[in-house]
């Protein structure tokens, strides 16, 4: 279960975040962990989240995500402060901070200047950036591009109990002005969404 | 490979015309898809260039990981080679690579290195996979760093790296290099331009 302590409550509402009474799960979870900027979600740099992002929005990731992230038919963009350590689905990826995973992407992968990433990028357009520091394989050929992300597809199909399993989902959060760190930890079949 | 001293950069011409590196391209061109391995650092026109031929390519990046300083330690061969396994990306058993271009990056080398990563490529690599590489051949001093090589829009090859210092070149030759790396046969050798020996080296098996 979701537990936060009252503290937090009280910066959340300094901060304009309402929790409902029963909002104790993923939902809240992730409304907590994605803060929206415009279109775009975004995962600020003090959330820790360990287990599956999952959803049909964009998302900007400015902290630390480790698991799975998926957003087959939108955008994602790893900030100069994220840290991300998954295996990554989207319809576009690009990589302004750290990545150590495969990245699978139906678009692009852009990985920028200041960009570190270890892994493998399968997509059809691929664009690495003078200075940027990558190792690892890419692959460009469309049937291999189809095949990574048809495989992904099916997974995301499966009901949600057939997956592969998430050991946990946790949201660490570590709000400014505040020395104590508190988890949360969420039903891991849910995901964050 | 000697001491950094400050002196002007080597005036490099803007563009280097390396036809052994244009063959590659065309051959791949025209054959099923083909697994590459670059031990430099990614650009994006490579990718495009090898996008094209639906490769897949296989970035290794020793310079911009340390590959250099690692690889230079005095170890006996097996544990030079176990360095030289751990700096390449995973490899898919599945897929044995066709082609590796290391431009430039043997001059940082010394010989039981060269032949420890070469040893490790080639049990990844199909028989007769190519190795291009960029020799430096009638400079006595060179860059302290490797060039950043990278083909125009004509298949030339044009160096983006801004050296700040010289350093002795080794000047390898193709006899040192044919015993080193000795599972592999000199193909062609082309002294060009900018006073580097193009090399196409041939897996034997």
């Amino acid at each position: 279960m979701f537990e936060r302590g009252k503290k937090e409550d009280d910066l959340d509402a300094a901060a304009g975040f309402k929790p409902t009474a029963t909002s104790r799960s993923a939902e809240s979870a992730s409304t907590r962990a994605a803060s929206r900027s415009g279109e775009c979600a975004v995962i600020g740099r003090s959330i820790e989240i360990n287990g599956d992002v999952r959803g049909n929005e964009d998302l900007r990731i400015e902290g630390d995500v480790s698991g799975t992230v998926e957003l087959r038919n939108s955008n994602l963009t790893i900030g100069k402060e994220g840290k991300v350590r998954a295996d990554v689905y989207a319809k576009s990826i690009t990589v302004d901070g750290t990545t150590e995973g495969d990245l699978y992407a139906s678009e692009r992968v852009i990985v920028h200047v200041n960009a570190n990433a270890r892994g493998n990028i399968t997509a059809p357009k691929v664009g690495i950036e003078e200075g940027a520091k990558f190792k690892g394989t890419i692959d460009m050929d469309q049937a291999a591009v189809e095949r990574a992300l048809s495989k992904a597809n099916m997974q995301a199909t499966l009901p949600i109990g057939e997956r592969a399993p998430a050991k946990s989902v946790d949201v660490k959060v570590a709000p400014k002005n505040v020395a104590r760190e508190t988890t949360s930890s969420v039903n891991p079949s849910a995901g964050v969404r | 490979m000697g001491r950094a001293t400050a002196r002007a950069p080597i005036e490099l011409p803007a563009a280097l015309n390396a036809p052994l590196f244009r063959m590659q391209v065309d051959e791949l061109e025209t054959s099923a898809c083909r697994v590459v391995l670059d031990l430099g650092a990614a650009s994006t026109p490579m990718l495009d260039l090898l996008g094209r031929s639906r490769c897949r390519v296989e970035i290794a990046d020793l310079a911009g990981f340390g590959g250099i300083e690692r690889l230079s330690i005095e170890a006996p061969a097996g544990a030079l080679a176990a360095i030289a396994a751990s700096l390449l990306p995973s490899h898919n058993p599945d897929r044995d690579i066709d082609l590796v271009f290391c431009w430039d990056l043997l001059n940082y080398l010394k010989p039981p290195a060269i032949s420890a990563l070469m040893s490790t490529i080639a049990a990844r690599a199909r028989p007769g996979t190519r190795v291009h590489a960029l020799i430096v051949y009638s400079e006595r001093s060179m860059p302290d760093r490797p060039g950043r090589y990278v083909p125009d829009k004509d298949l030339k090859l044009v160096n983006r790296a801004v050296p700040a210092s010289e350093i002795a070149a080794p000047r390898y030759s193709p006899e040192l290099l044919g015993r080193t790396m000795g599972l592999y046969a000199i193909e062609h050798a082309r002294l060009l331009a900018n006073g580097m020996q193009e090399f196409l080296f041939r897996l034997k098996r």
